[in-house]
């Protein structure tokens, strides 16, 4: 029996082993690449995708345990060619750097501000806790998500 | 409801009695599976049977009454650090619930999964449950089967479905005291979580459990004994747990050798009494 899912708005199914780590679908088979695979724990947050809405690390998601989910990924996220609102602050604050922890940090950060809209710098720093920057670019990133506070600029 | 593929096999029971039988047949229950999904980092293999829970209400309570708490096995770090807030007695599990691991990792792990990963040594629930003195209820062939938290670590991998635990609410105070190597987001290298009865500012009746520094989270009982009637001083209190510290063997990993767990462990305890005390 395939596991049907939701990736990016279209309907799914798959007939593979239901261990395999969700990352590993996304790249080998459907070729979205926007997540990458670094540490495969969990702890560097560079494989974030949505899975009903939460930012979760795809690479500790068995596709088995998906069936009837909605997956997002950063390919999905918006409209192709256009950009959501923490993917333009990073772009007008000169904040990517290698460009290897963006796509997830651009997951967690957009549904982090979806749950807290006026978030301070504590709070930001403490959302982006599993998310890792070898670059270290933290203060950049956390300048462009406060810019982009329903309230404003602090 | 099975789905056979072409490698594993998922069962995903709609009752309980299905998941006990899948069970004995070798299925192997998961929950967030976010140690299960590391199994290839630890050059373990994975089972090949699986068991999905997701479709068993009886593994999603998530009730924090006056009296009781009830948390099912599939509830989410995240979702009980967010139901816990502002409870003083089940502040140690709040804050191990909360500071674990990252975010994304607290959304998808689960109580039942770190109760059941027994070669996870740095598990933070689980020295939180242990001071909080929770009950297991698993689901076995033969019925319920309640075992307090110690007699259930004793036993664990002897089969039986964890459906939930039940903390009796009291006037208690607890804290969690935990040290990743990191500020956040990796695992700590030893953990003290403490539930304690105070009156006047003497300690009637306490709870001190400590994980990450065995292989399994254990209750140091002879410090309780030591500090139990004592003042709750968090200076005392570590001298105290200095000079006992040679009751715990402590493991060598790769984060951190077993000196370096010992040498932190009286600095949490002093830490996790200052937040009772305040």
């Amino acid at each position: 029996m395939p596991i049907e899912l939701t990736l990016n708005g279209e309907s799914i199914a798959l007939d593979i082993d239901p261990r395999t780590p969700l990352l590993d679908v996304l790249r080998d088979r459907h070729g979205l690449t926007g997540a990458k695979a670094v540490c495969r724990e969990g702890f560097c947050g560079a494989c974030t995708v949505h899975i009903d809405g939460q930012a979760v690390p795809s690479c500790l998601r068995p596709i088995g345990l998906l069936q009837g989910c909605n997956v997002v990924t950063v390919e999905g996220l918006t409209a192709p060619g256009t950009l959501n609102r923490v993917q333009q602050a990073f772009i007008d604050h000169d904040v990517v750097q290698c460009g290897m922890c963006f796509p997830g940090m651009v997951m967690t950060l957009t549904t982090f501000l979806d749950g807290t809209p006026n978030p301070n710098r504590d709070e930001v720093k403490s959302a982006l806790v599993g998310n890792i920057c070898r670059c270290t670019g933290y203060e950049r990133i956390i300048d462009a998500v406060l810019s982009i506070r329903s309230e404003g600029v602090a | 409801m099975t789905a056979q593929t072409g490698y594993g096999l998922i069962t995903t029971p709609q009752t309980v009695a299905e998941a006990v039988a899948a069970m004995a047949g070798g299925a192997v229950p998961i929950a967030g599976a976010t140690w299960l999904l590391r199994a290839p980092l630890r050059h373990e293999p994975m089972p090949d049977r699986l068991m999905s829970l997701r479709c068993l209400t009886e593994v999603q309570a998530l009730d924090i009454g006056p009296e009781r708490a009830v948390i099912g096995a599939m509830v989410t770090h995240d979702a009980l650090a967010g139901a816990l807030a502002g409870q003083p007695d089940l502040a140690g599990l709040a804050t191990a619930a909360g500071a674990s691991a990252n975010p994304g990792i607290r959304r998808i792990a689960t109580l039942g999964g770190n109760l059941g990963a027994a070669g996870f040594a740095a598990s933070d629930l689980v020295p939180a449950l242990l001071a909080a003195d929770v009950t297991a209820v698993l689901a076995t062939g033969s019925g319920l089967q309640s075992l307090p938290m110690a007699a259930f670590l004793a036993g664990r991998g002897g089969g039986g479905l964890i459906l939930r635990v039940e903390i009796a609410r009291s006037a208690r105070r607890a804290a969690h005291a935990r040290l990743p190597m990191r500020k956040a987001g990796d695992y700590p290298c030893a953990i003290v979580s403490v539930s304690a009865d105070v009156s006047g500012g003497t300690i009637r009746d306490i709870r001190i459990a400590v994980g990450a520094v065995e292989s399994t989270a254990r209750r140091w009982s002879s410090l309780e004994d030591r500090l139990t009637g004592t003042a709750l001083d968090p200076a005392r209190a570590e001298a105290a747990a200095r000079e006992m510290s040679d009751d715990f063997t402590a493991r060598d990993a790769v984060d951190a050798p077993g000196w370096y767990r010992l040498s932190v462990l009286p600095v949490l305890l002093r830490r996790a009494f200052t937040q009772i005390k305040v």
